[in-house]
Formats: structure tokens, sequence, C-alpha cells
């Protein structure tokens, strides 16, 4: 669920769009299967973490029977939560130099 | 067009409501990767996607339908029910076999065309309600509507049977009491199945996700 909030924290995706973006920021690790996405979507929709989007990004260039989806305010409260959790569990993990302090 | 179809007995395995929901974007999910990996990495890649989809099938759909146990109890509700209408049918198919030994032992068919009301009574009535019983736990669709076209379907095709039988097999076989019987029994088994569903009032709104 977190890495589908994050794929739409860019804006506005269909399911396919979620699943090349997730794709891509795992460096191809997690490829999202259908049912797997889609069950995913269902639940945010129901946690309102995710609205599905009225308007449609490239009306003309696209399928009109495509669901966009769109990340709430709610969401990006969630979603911003998160990261920082995650932040700050890698910066202990980088005092306790489980993983290396990156360069600035 | 091969490909889609699997696709769509694969969407099967996923509860219905949830096939609703988002079935045609799934299909679409799946086109667009089948596209892309036959583009990109051909046979071998689109083999990769058969797996991925199966595998994926394998952790969703189990998930889905426990998320649909867990929220509204929906398949003890339908097991319920669905004990209740097969009870039922049990019920009325001894009684039919009840009225026919009845009818037998007193040789009511001798009277009229009683004998012949009461096997198309029991015959109908034993393969109709056993198939109006499967269709209803296929088809969630209006039940009367069920009940009426079976039970038009099966009268008529004893009807036919009988006809077609009795005048070879039986030398005082009497058409318009085969005809009456088969009539009556559609009668009686409609107005049957119409009381039902009057007392079980209407369907209501399925809530399962």
């Amino acid at each position: 669920m977190f890495h589908i909030l994050l794929a739409l924290s860019d804006g506005d995706l269909h399911g396919y769009g979620i699943m090349q973006e997730v794709a891509e920021h795992t460096a191809g690790q997690i490829k999202l299967g259908p049912g797997t996405l889609y069950g995913a979507i269902k639940r945010l929709l129901s946690e309102r973490l995710i609205v599905e989007a009225d308007e449609r990004p490239d009306p003309e260039l696209d399928d009109e029977r495509r669901r966009y989806y769109r990340l709430t305010e709610f969401g990006q409260k969630v979603l911003r939560a998160e990261v920082q959790r995650i932040s700050k569990m890698v910066s202990v993990a980088q005092r306790k130099r489980l993983i290396p302090k990156p360069r600035t | 067009m091969t490909r889609q179809r699997l696709f769509q007995m694969v969407l099967f395995a996923y509860p219905r409501q949830f096939r609703l929901e988002y079935g045609k974007q799934m299909e679409q999910f799946f086109r667009d990767c089948y596209r892309a990996e036959r583009v990109s990495r051909g046979r071998l890649g689109v083999g990769g996607l058969w797996f991925r989809t199966l595998l994926d099938l394998a952790r969703a759909a189990p998930r889905e339908h426990l998320e649909n146990l867990g929220k509204d109890n929906a398949i003890m509700k339908n097991f319920g029910k669905n004990a209740l209408a097969f009870l039922g049918s049990i019920a009325l198919v001894v009684m039919a076999f009840l009225l026919l030994s009845y009818g037998r032992k007193h040789e009511v068919s001798t009277i009229l065309i009683f004998g012949r009301v009461l096997d198309a009574l029991v015959t109908a009535g034993i393969v109709a309600n056993l198939l109006i019983f499967l269709l209803m736990t296929i088809i969630h669709r209006n039940p009367l509507r069920i009940a009426l076209w079976t039970l038009l379907l099966v009268n008529g095709a004893l009807l036919l049977v009988s006809t077609v039988v009795g005048s070879k097999v039986d030398p005082n076989f009497n058409l318009g009491g085969v005809i009456v019987g088969y009539v009556v029994s559609f009668l009686f088994w409609l107005s049957l199945h119409w009381i039902w569903s009057k007392a079980s009032g209407p369907r209501p709104v399925s809530h399962e996700s």
C-alpha cells in the first residue's frame, strides 16, 4: 500500500501506471499483479487514502474506460507520516552502522 | 482473444463483487502488461507474465475471499439459506412421494384424471425443484423468474415425453388427462414458488465486497 501511495504522490495514475511507477522506484523488484494491485486499491479507497479522479490527465490520448486514482489530503498525511517513520528507522540503522551514511 | 478469455476465467477465482467492481480494469491492466511484455521480451516475457499472474491469483484471491467472509459473514449466510432451501426441497419431494403412494394404494388413478395430475405433480415437482434449487445457487437472479422458466420447460418436456412414450406403451393412454395433469402441475408449483417469494420478501442488495 505504501508503494501505491508513493506512486500516486506525483499525480493521478491508472492501474497499469501505478504498477509501472512501483516497478521503477523499486528497480523492478516489485511487479504488482492485478489481484494484489486492485485489492490494495479497494482497501485504499475504503480507507479514503485515495479517490477516483474526476478528470483525466490527457483525455485525448487516453482510453476513456481507464480509471485514474488520486491521493487524498488524508492519504498525503499518512504517506508523509510513513516516510518520516521509515526515515527515522533509516537514521537509527545508520547510527548503528548497519547501512552507510549517504555522502553529501 | 484466447488470452483474454483465459484471463476472464482467472478472474472467476475472485469474489463476485470484486469482479464486478474491478474485473474490467484488471482485464485492461492485463492487456497493457501483455502488450509490454510481448514487445520487450517476446514469448519469454509473456510466459513470465502468466506465471506472475497465477502466482498473484494464488495470493490475492484467498485474501479477497477471507476479507469477504470476515466482513459480513456472507458464506455462512448463504450456507444457511441454501441449507433451508435444500431441506425445503427434500420435504417437498417426501410429501410428493407420500401423496403418490397414497394415491396408488387407494387407486385414486381410477377417479377421473386425479392419477395423471398426481403423476405430473410428483415427476415435475422432483425434477423442476431440484433444477430450481441448483440454478438459484449458481445464478443470482430473480428466484420467481428462475422458477417460472424451469417449471415451464420441465413440465413441457415431461408432457412431450409422456405423449410420445405413453401413446406407444399404454393402450388406455389419455392425452387430455396428461395435458391437464401437467398444466395443473405447472400452476401448482408456480403458485407455491410465488407464495414463497412473497413470504420471503424482496432480495436485499448485496453488500459483499
